[in-house]
This record gives C-alpha cells, structure tokens and sequence, in this order.
C-alpha cells in the first residue's frame, strides 16, 4: 500500500475535491491520514469549511491537514540564515548581509524553492507518524519540477562539494608542505552544511521514486486541453521514473440527459473517454461523475465511495 | 649522537632548499590555486551578485554566513579577472 499520495492535473480539474474526498476515504478506513495542500490558492479549507493553516490541525477523525505557507518557510529559513551570522566578524558586514537575505525573499524562485523545501521536510519527517500522506499539488507544471528537484539539486550541490573539498587540500596543502587533513576537512562547516542539505536531498529521491512508496494519480476531465496536458505530463514524469499508474476522469456527465445541447456534449465526451483508455492503457481509470451540487463540508462523503475498492488507488 | 646527526642532516636540506627556493615557490603557487579554487567555488554559489542569474541562490543563502567576511574581496578580485591569459602567464613570470 502505497503511503504517499500525489493528486495532480490541470487547474479546475477537480483535484482538491478528489484529494479531499480520497483522504476522508482512508480516515475512515482508520488510516492515520494528513492531507497537504502546495496550492497557493488553499481550496481545501474551503472543501472542509474549517480554518487550515501553516501548522498541523485535525479536520475530522484521523485525518490531519496543512497549507504550507511558503511566505511563512521563506520567513523561518532566513531567520535560520541570519541565526548562523553570529559567525561573522564585522558588525558592519552582518549588516549588510541581512539587507541581501531580506532582498532574496523578493526574488525569484524564492518562494516555490521554500515549498518545495517543506514538501521534502514532510516527506522525510511524517511518512512514520501517518499511514498516509495525500498531497494536493498545484497544477501540473508546479509540480512537475518538484519532482526532478531531488535530482538537479543533488547534481548541483555534489559539484560544490568536490569544488570546496579540492580548494580547501590545495590550502592544506600548500600550508603543510604537501600533507592533507581529511578531518579538518570534514569539519568544514559549509560542506557540513551542504553534505546535509545532499543527504536529505537523496533520502527524499528514494522515496519519490519508490513505486512502492509513493503514487501519483493524476486528475482530468474528459476534454481536450486536460488530456494533451496529463500526456505530457505523464511523459515528463516518466523520464523521472515516477510512475503515473491511476488517472481519476472527474466531472462525467450523466446519462439521463435529455436535452440536445447536452447530447451532443455527452457523446464528444465519450469520444474524449475512449481515447483517454486508449492513450492510458495499462493505467488504472477512475470515472467520478459531475455532482448536482457544490462540494462542501456536508456532502464530501459522496464521493467516498468511489475509492471505495482500496486497490484502485495504489 | 643520533639527534646531533638528524638535526645536521635536516639543516643541510633546509640549505639546499633555500638554495634553490625549492618548496617556496612552489608554496606560493599552491596557494595562488588553492585561492582560485575557492573563488571559484564562490563564483559557483553567489554569480547572481556579479549579475549572472542563478537558480539556485536560495539555496547558497545558507552559506552566506561562512563566506560574508570575505565577500566584498572577492568581488573585488573577480572584477579584477579581466585578461585570463595576462594573469595566467604572469603566474609563472613567463609575461615579459
């Protein structure tokens, strides 16, 4: 049973409510479940009706949620910069250091570096306290780059290290007369800081690219522009080795449909949910119909059943 | 009679090395690398403050603090990496 869940896809597909609906489903499994808004645009305090915010709340029995607020990360990690300056000799230059720390919040990157940071700070940290970790991500792209992250990063900051390690023998060296200190070395405290920063990098890689570990089901609806979108994302995750495997068609329309308009719009439908068997084969495809009414905090049990059948959603 | 023997021997290379500046030199050199290496390593880190952007500045932030008191000197001597090959040659007196 996969512990991590993704629900991505195209905006106003309807990936809030499935996420909200399928983390209900495994609370009421008895499953210890934390659901985990990325969106800037927090939909699932709306879902739920009740105030979610940057810290842990309980929603409903065994179920937890959080909006990361990136703002608020952003605002931690500086302050965790600014902690470490107490190594700085100049008072002058802390001071200027903090003026290029509080400039760095405005550019940008910033802010989705500072999500993507929580993101992997829950990964690592919660996966034992839950039985489940669902996340609502933003759309697609978003989300997209949070998973080739580990990667890159990891790439880049094992760059760095070899550079520092090889700058700091060269000074050993040539202050030595040819000896080299590995430990003094190890001790360095920027490649403390960057061995950390890699270690935690590789442990979240492992587990996002852990098909036993981690699902990604994607969310779309039987139309054109969400179809191209998913393919190209599946694609894109692909050549990450992050396997798509579920795909939920929200919205279908229902059957009993009298009017012509409608008619017409049903079969171009069914057109559209006969290619996404064809492009999707071998994926498990989860239909969700259109519901009469908004979703809210009363009715969200509604959907609950269509999770219903556990190995749908592995 | 050992120790009055070790202690002859080692002066006697201490006279042919400062003979020949053999080992100082070299010292010099060593470090003018291990310099570059390292500015070179905090080129990789803070570009964007040169103005080449760089996606990864949020994360050298962190090491801002290990680096800061040596920052405004770096900027100074990468302005100063005008002519490559001027300083490349005059690094081993071959610039006439």
């Amino acid at each position: 049973m996969n512990k991590i869940v993704f629900f991505g896809g195209k905006g106003g597909v309807g990936k809030t409510t499935c996420s909200s609906s399928f983390a209900l489903s495994c609370a009421n499994k008895g499953m210890k479940t934390l659901l985990v808004s990325t969106d800037p645009a927090h939909s699932i305090s709306d879902i739920f009706e009740t105030k979610i915010g940057y810290k842990i709340v309980n929603i409903r029995e065994n179920l937890e949620a959080l909006e990361i607020n990136s703002e608020i990360e952003c605002k931690n990690y500086m302050n965790r910069v600014k902690a470490n300056l107490k190594n700085v000799v100049s008072p002058i230059i802390v001071k200027e250091i903090k003026k290029q720390i509080d400039a760095a919040a405005i550019s940008p990157g910033t802010e989705e570096a500072a999500l993507f940071d929580k993101m992997i700070e829950i990964i690592i940290d919660k996966s034992e306290e839950y039985d489940k970790i669902i996340f609502d991500t933003a759309p697609t792209g978003h989300t997209v780059r949070l998973m080739s992250l580990p990667e890159l990063l990891g790439a880049w900051l094992n760059s760095l290290i070899s550079k520092r390690k090889k700058a700091l023998e060269l000074m050993q060296m040539a202050q030595n007369a040819g000896k080299k200190n590995k430990d003094e070395i190890e001790n360095d405290a920027v490649i403390k800081i960057l061995k950390k920063r890699y270690n935690n990098m590789q442990k979240a890689r492992n587990i996002i690219t852990n098909n036993d570990k981690l699902s990604f089901v994607f969310v779309l609806n039987a139309e054109k522009l969400p179809i191209e979108e998913t393919k190209k994302a599946v694609n894109i995750l692909d050549k990450y080795k992050i396997k798509v495997d579920s795909l939920i068609v929200n919205r279908i329309l229902p059957d009993d449909i009298k009017d012509e308009f409608w008619i017409n719009k049903k079969e171009l439908e069914k057109k559209y949910i006969d290619e996404i068997y064809e492009t999707f084969k071998g994926k498990k495809i989860i239909k969700i119909p259109m519901l009469k009414h908004d979703m809210g905090a009363n009715n969200i049990k509604e959907l609950i059943g269509y999770f219903e059948d556990e190995s749908r959603l592995l | 009679m050992n120790d009055k023997l070790k202690e002859f021997l080692e002066n006697l290379k201490l006279f042919f090395q400062g003979a020949s500046d053999f080992n100082r030199k070299s010292k010099a050199i060593l470090e003018k690398e291990a310099h570059d290496q390292m500015d070179n390593f905090i080129l990789l880190c803070f570009a964007d403050m040169l103005g080449l952007p760089l996606p990864t500045s949020y994360y050298a932030l962190e090491i801002l603090p290990y680096i800061a008191d040596d920052l405004e000197y770096w900027q100074r001597r990468m302005l100063d990496r005008k002519s490559i090959w001027g300083e490349k040659w005059g690094d081993w007196d071959l610039d006439a």
